[in-house]
């Protein structure tokens, strides 16, 4: 069943246009991230969704209704903010409780549905005080229960975890997790952090300058990503974009980037006329291979190390199990996993896809 | 971790101090001396003797009590009318978008700067034509000439200090925007709206002009003019019965200053200079 | 309430915020321009008839009251005289503003005793003020001249307010000290805000304590001083009760500033047209700072 729809949606302040026209459809009971860089319209298209922000046109729907002229109090949902928002002259359980008052729930049903969201959120002891009291990760525990306690159809989160610290945020992340998995409610989250997108949502949508740029399972959108800015934008360290170009190598393809020809197992028929080659850092061998690269950078992580190469002008990026001894300087043969290496078509940075694939 | 105190900065400080509270001082000591020590050719820093005699006259003799009380209305009026218009218009200029808004709190910063005596002759007019002369109302009326700007001031630059997402919070959890602005933006803005009232208090408390112009009769003549009138009136000037006046006049500034010290100060920046 | 009236009328969201808005605002709008700006208006149109106050009957004159008063010494000597006041009290005022502030961030003893001491004479009405200093002020039996003469310095009472330049000094004086406590909070709001990195940095580059005043403290107070002394020159040059009720103008006129004049067209004289030809003169001489400190304040405001 489909539980939130933009259709055509447009935003503009004055003569800026913030959004140009958004097409989305969630389903219900999804985990869907809006992920992309500062200024891409992600937090502008959910407060839409919230009623905070009028669309310059278009519709959204939620459920069957359409909620454009709804007050955000008419429209079902519930939100958490990025700076909590949370009422600093009332205390924690009257924070919980705001929500159900002013939907004129009864004090006696009020209290019962507190002791529920107090107890999922273990804010039991914390119920008397005021925010101001509050560490930042209680403050966000109260803000998730202010949104909880009602029960709405469908929960927006704008970037919710972006005032914690790493370790905290981590463990948020994977109480979330067991929350939306518990609960089987819509969520909508926005994050510029795309390890949140990435582990948290059953689908993102990736958004640029107002666009979307592509709406997909977290695993798609890393191994196909559908054109160059997702493809950059996605995965630490950074997949290596370079302009390349396509040959008939006798009846297969063969892609020349920098010095390099590589000779992929696809076939040769249509094919653009300049491409933008992505490889990712994992899809690197170093060791052997047909290729010699001089070594730029090392930065062991302990885990593994990345390295940034170069190979005759191309620059790559590889990531290398453990702490390998490579000095800056050194030359060491390479290879790469031909058949993951991503094709953008240069003309309109879109994927391409090679026949027989 | 507590600094040492500065001693030798105290040492220079506090002498300076005095000199600045000296004329209070005097007042206060003044208003208790015995009338017969006040023309003494060598006074004393210290009465001699204390006496209250000058209080009991002030309240008994003079029309202090009926001007205490004018100026405990028209302040309180003033105050009342001025917060209750200022606190939806601040937040009006804060939150809402609609065409002239910018033009408004530009116009808003201007009559904040505008001389009285400027518009002094064309409100005594206006107010004579419509009945109200000397009559505390016309006061009131002319006293939001100054203290609206200067509450709407105040105001905007304490609501503007809100979050806006509290009042996102509150709409999302099924409050309208005018209820929004009751349970949230209200208790939040409630130290700012303390501070206006209090200086909106203070400046109607202290206006002369505009009493001076409008009103000429004691029934409707607040503390200013009224202590005024009871300098020029006298054929001998009673220095200790003004002074003692004069503290009398003050007490109501000194119970606000002792308790609300913090709210005036934290106006004072945010109207004053913070813009 | 009147935004759910508005949900019910059919517009769409964002008009009926507008319409919200300008409901909360309206209030406003009609008492300012109640109080505000048809006076104002009055003022100009006033400026520019003859008008007797007593029977309040007048006619146009067109520029003649203009005229006049550009023709006459008074309004040029007024100005003067205004801006003799303002400049003196005024430095005045920073002078020992300033340095009270220094001296208060310190830490004194009993410190916020000491600032109460300082801040109050500025929430004290002007009428008290003045009554206070007439009373030092005294000829006879004034603690200044019994002071200053018990010190030697003088030997035989000053008249403070009755001659000049005595007059304009005392009323400098007594304006400095009502109203530099203004000053002080500027102040001594900004240097709390005025990082102790920086006074460290400056002492590890070798700076010494008046160095660290002129090179630390002084320019982070530029921006305060700028705004305090632009709106503190707009109320002082509109100044009227203090040296209304120190000097009413005298001795002659020797402390008569233009606000003062005004009222005495207006109200002594009783002609009212020729007060507004001098009100609306005063204002657009006070305009430049007036536009000036909107300018900053609208600045800082953004």
């Amino acid at each position: 069943m489909v539980q939130v729809v933009f259709e055509k949606v447009s935003k503009a302040y004055g003569d800026t246009v913030a959004i140009p026209g958004l097409d989305l459809m969630i389903e219900s009971g999804e985990f869907v991230s809006l992920l992309g860089p500062s200024g891409c319209g992600k937090s502008t298209t959910l407060r839409m969704l919230a009623g905070l922000e009028q669309p310059t046109s278009g519709n959204i729907r939620i459920g069957d209704r359409d909620v454009v002229n709804l007050a955000p109090a008419a429209r079902d949902i519930a939100m958490v903010f990025q700076s909590y928002a949370l009422y600093p002259h009332m205390t924690v359980a009257e924070n919980i409780c705001y929500p159900l008052k002013k939907r004129g729930v009864a004090k006696a049903d009020r209290a019962i549905k507190l002791a529920e969201v107090a107890a999922l959120l273990q804010l039991e002891p914390l119920l008397a005080r005021k925010p101001g009291q509050l560490s930042g990760g209680q403050q966000q525990r109260v803000a998730l229960g202010r949104a909880l306690v009602r029960e709405p159809s469908v929960f927006l989160l704008d970037e919710p975890l972006s005032n914690l610290d790493a370790s905290l945020r981590a463990h948020m992340r994977a109480e979330l997790i067991e929350l939306h998995r518990r609960l089987g409610k819509t969520m909508v989250y926005v994050t510029h952090d795309q390890l949140e997108a990435m582990t948290m949502s059953s689908r993102i949508a990736v958004m640029r300058a107002g666009e979307l740029q592509q709406f997909a399972p977290p695993d798609e959108i890393y191994n196909r990503p559908a054109n160059v800015f997702v493809a950059g934008f996605i995965g630490t360290p950074a997949m290596a974009l370079a302009d390349g170009s396509l040959a008939d190598g006798g009846g297969h393809l063969v892609v020349h980037v920098g010095p390099l020809a590589v000779a992929l197992p696809y076939a040769a028929a249509a094919r653009p006329a300049a491409v933008t080659v992505g490889i990712r850092p994992e899809d690197v061998l170093v060791g052997e291979g047909p290729w010699q690269a001089q070594v730029r950078l090392v930065e062991p992580t302990g885990y593994e190390t990345i390295v940034a190469l170069d190979a005759g002008g191309l620059a790559l990026t590889a990531r290398v199990p453990g702490s390998k001894a490579l000095r800056v300087g050194e030359t060491v043969p390479f290879d790469l996993r031909r058949e993951r290496i991503h094709l953008f078509d240069k003309s309109d940075g879109r994927r391409w896809k090679p026949a027989g694939r | 971790m507590k600094k040492r105190p500065a001693w030798i900065v105290s040492l220079v400080t506090w002498p300076i101090v005095l000199l600045i509270a000296f004329p209070l001082l005097w007042m206060l000591i003044t208003s208790i001396k015995p009338a017969a020590e006040l023309f003494s050719t060598s006074p004393t820093l210290l009465p001699k003797a204390i006496t209250f005699e000058h209080y009991a006259r002030v309240l008994q003799d003079t029309p202090f009590l009926q001007y205490f009380a004018n100026s405990m209305i028209l302040a309180t009026s003033t105050t009342v009318v001025v917060i209750s218009i200022s606190v939806l218009g601040a937040y009006s200029l804060v939150r809402f978008a609609y065409p002239g808004r910018e033009t408004l709190a530009s116009l808003v910063l201007f009559t904040y700067l505008l001389p009285s005596v400027v518009l002094i002759s064309p409100l005594y007019l206006m107010l004579v034509s419509i009945g109200l002369a000397n009559t505390l109302a016309s006061l009131v009326i002319a006293y939001t000439s100054f203290a609206l700007p200067y509450a709407l001031w105040l105001l905007r630059s304490f609501m503007a200090g809100i979050p806006q997402d509290l009042e996102s919070a509150a709409m999302v959890d099924g409050a309208s925007r005018m209820g929004a602005f009751i349970d949230v933006v209200l208790p939040q803005a409630l130290p700012g709206i303390i501070s206006t009232a209090l200086f909106t208090f203070i400046l109607a408390w202290n206006e002369y002009l505009y009493a001076l112009v409008l009103v000429n009769s004691d029934e409707a003549r607040p503390l200013t003019t009224g202590v005024m009138t009871m300098l020029i009136s006298a054929f001998n000037i009673e220095w200790s019965l003004l002074m003692a006046a004069s503290v009398l006049m003050s007490v109501p500034l000194i119970i606000i200053f002792a308790f609300f010290q913090r709210h005036l100060t934290s106006g004072f920046g945010a109207g004053g200079v913070k813009g | 309430m009147p935004d759910i009236a508005l949900q019910r009328s059919g517009l769409s969201r964002e008009r009926r915020d507008a319409l919200l808005g300008l409901l909360l605002i309206a209030p406003t709008v009609l008492v300012l321009g109640a109080v505000i700006v048809y006076p104002l208006l009055s003022a100009i149109a006033l400026s520019f008839q003859s008008v007797y106050t007593p029977t309040l009957e007048g006619h146009w004159v067109g520029l003649a009251n203009y005229r006049e008063l550009l023709g006459s010494g008074g309004f040029w000597a007024a100005l003067l005289t205004t801006a003799i006041w303002t400049v003196g009290t005024l430095t005045l005022q920073i002078l020992i503003g300033v340095a009270m502030a220094l001296l208060l961030h310190q830490n004194i003893i009993f410190r916020s005793l000491a600032r109460s001491l300082v801040l109050f004479p500025y929430f004290l009405s002007t009428v008290v003020a003045v009554l206070v200093w007439r009373w030092l002020f005294n000829d006879l039996y004034g603690i200044v001249n019994h002071g200053l003469m018990a010190a030697g310095i003088i030997d035989a009472p000053v008249n403070w307010l009755g001659a000049m330049p005595n007059a304009m000094l005392s009323i400098m004086v007594v304006g400095a000290w009502k109203f530099f406590p203004f000053v002080v909070i500027a102040v001594l709001a900004r240097l709390q805000t005025i990082p102790e990195a920086l006074y460290e940095a400056a002492r590890i580059d070798g700076a010494g304590p008046i160095s660290r005043f002129f090179d630390v403290t002084l320019p982070q107070l530029r921006e305060v001083l700028t705004i305090v002394i632009l709106l503190r020159t707009v109320w002082d040059f509109k100044e009227f009760d203090l040296i209304y009720l120190m000097t009413g103008g005298g001795p002659v006129n020797g402390t008569r500033t233009l606000p003062l004049i005004v009222y005495q067209q207006a109200f002594g004289l009783n002609q009212m047209g020729m007060a507004a030809a001098y009100a609306v003169s005063m204002m657009l001489v006070m305009l430049v700072f007036m536009l000036a400190y909107l300018q900053r304040a609208r600045k800082a405001a953004a």
